[in-house]
């Protein structure tokens, strides 16, 4: 039934009319004096170097929200059978087994492809792979010495 | 419905939103309280009765403060952010039942505002919400350690999201409930606390690092990133990022408590108030769980990033995974092969991972002599 919704309607108009109204209000009773040093973007009092706008950041950030994507939506494929569980009985369980033992598939890969090590010390299969591709100075060095 | 029913529903709502406002104003005191007691100072103390007032001090204070548009930033998104971070504090807490109901005016008051059907989802899909204001307040901000912080605790945030979920379907696999009446409703012989307790260890650390709470704190490293995502955040909008970050910490302890603890289930007398013990007894439970924050606040370091992304990928999505099948199988198997056939094939079960773990150490030992 949505009428079930309409005190959370209340509460967010509540919260809306909190945020906005604090917002007004201390817009115009709080002190208003910029200078172009107050405006600069903070970096510990140093002239900032470079702004992020067009920056680029590690890689890794978008393997992690990729792989969230993939283990949310199992988690939420998992919510309809947990509230079933006792109806759907045995079927339910080894059907929900194996949907379970096909992503955990896909995890045990990611994990073989290092696709989960942040960072460390060592480098990632991935890494590894790339590194040996490319010709590493140390083999001229052999070349040269041979 | 009619004049007084919709006045009565009005009074519910203020009620709860102003009641909220008084719980995050007393966590925050309550939390400086406790860690100054462990750090043997005294804490705050001049505003109010025991410094009681602290908050509201420093609300009046931020509120009067220069609020700082920077020049670099993206107006919409930045202005839109703190109120992001705001909206679903308070929309998550809606579902949580935080006592049974009272009659007034002879019409029935539910202490709850809304007892959706699907309460726990909503739960998550407001949690989940607020990982928007993080990104979008360090994106708008337009300097590096917004950004930065940003970046990293979004990665954080969903990540330990999942976790989270997997302990909550856990839940729900026990109780078979997905309404927070229905769960607390089938606690009433055990806490879901005692047959769930890796699940509910699961859900603290989740609700941890949900709410950028020490030690997962690293949205605001102070010591490596300034302020984190609110790096140019001031006066009042500042102001609301913090009240955002602590009625989400109020609204994952009551929702531990509705779901491991029993919610407002407790002894009482019989006949005097019967609205008055269950409320207590969540605010009780509440606080309790609290408490284990500010705990862990005060004994634990924060954790090094790589540290709490390998955590969150390799140890909380696996174990919970094989809990949430554990779960599944100790609620159905007993319906199809009876108890003395769980308990054969868990001991079975049990044998073979003994085998195994004897057997694998000497595998790889003959393994390595041959190499």
């Amino acid at each position: 039934m949505l009428s079930e919704y309409l005190p959370i309607a209340i509460l967010a108009a509540l919260a809306l009319l909190f945020a906005v109204g604090s917002l007004v209000a201390s817009g115009l009773l709080r002190p208003h004096r910029p200078t172009p040093v107050k405006l600069s973007a903070y970096e510990c009092g140093n002239d900032p170097v470079r702004l992020p706008r067009g920056e680029r950041f590690s890689i890794r950030f978008y393997v992690v929200a990729m792989l969230f994507i993939i283990f949310d939506i199992e988690t939420i494929f998992l919510f309809p059978w947990a509230v079933a569980a006792r109806e759907l009985a045995l079927f339910g369980l080894i059907e929900i087994a194996v949907f379970i033992a096909l992503v955990f598939v896909a995890y045990v890969y990611v994990w073989k492809k290092g696709g989960l090590d942040w960072a460390g010390g060592s480098l990632t299969p991935i890494e590894a792979e790339a590194a040996s591709e490319a010709p590493g100075p140390r083999e001229e060095v052999g070349i040269r010495a041979g | 419905m009619d004049a007084l029913d919709w006045a009565l529903l009005v009074a519910r709502v203020v009620a709860v939103f102003a009641a909220l406002l008084v719980a995050v104003m007393l966590t925050i005191w309550f939390e400086r309280k406790v860690i100054a007691d462990f750090q043997t100072r005294t804490g705050p103390l001049r505003a109010g009765p025991r410094g009681i007032l602290i908050t509201l001090a420093d609300g009046i204070k931020l509120f009067f403060k220069e609020g700082i548009l920077p020049a670099m930033v993206d107006r919409p998104v930045y202005l839109i952010a703190p109120v992001i971070a705001m909206l679903p504090a308070f929309l998550a807490f809606a579902v949580v039942p935080f006592g049974t109901s009272v009659t007034l005016f002879g019409r029935e008051v539910p202490f709850q505002v809304a007892d959706l059907n699907v309460g726990i989802l909503w739960i998550l899909a407001m949690t989940s919400m607020g990982v928007y204001a993080v990104v979008l307040a360090g994106w708008a901000s337009g300097s590096n350690y917004p950004l930065l912080g940003a970046v990293r605790s979004s990665a954080q945030m969903i990540s330990y999201e999942v976790g989270m979920g997997l302990a909550i379907v856990a839940v729900l696999t026990y109780s078979g409930e997905l309404s927070m009446t229905g769960v607390i409703e089938a606690q009433s012989r055990v806490w879901n606390v005692i047959p769930q307790f890796p699940a509910f260890v699961v859900f603290l650390i989740g609700g941890l690092a949900e709410t950028n709470r020490p030690p997962f704190d690293l949205a605001e490293a102070e010591s490596e990133l300034v302020a984190g995502f609110h790096t140019e955040y001031s006066g009042i909008r500042f102001a609301m990022f913090f009240l955002g970050e602590y009625l989400n910490t109020v609204t994952v302890a009551a929702v531990a408590t509705t779901l491991f603890l029993g919610g407002w289930r407790g002894p009482w007398f019989d006949g005097f108030a019967p609205w008055l013990g269950p409320l207590l007894w969540f605010v009780v439970k509440v606080v309790a769980v609290l408490y284990v924050f500010v705990l862990i606040r005060a004994t634990l370091p924060r954790m090094r990033y790589d540290r709490l992304m390998n955590f969150g990928w390799k140890v909380l999505i696996p174990f919970g995974l094989v809990w949430v099948l554990l779960t599944g199988a100790v609620v159905v198997l007993p319906q199809e092969i009876g108890r003395r056939g769980v308990l054969l094939a868990g001991a079975a079960v049990l044998g073979l991972v003994l085998l195994a773990s004897f057997v694998a150490p000497l595998v790889q030992r003959r393994r390595e002599v041959a190499s």
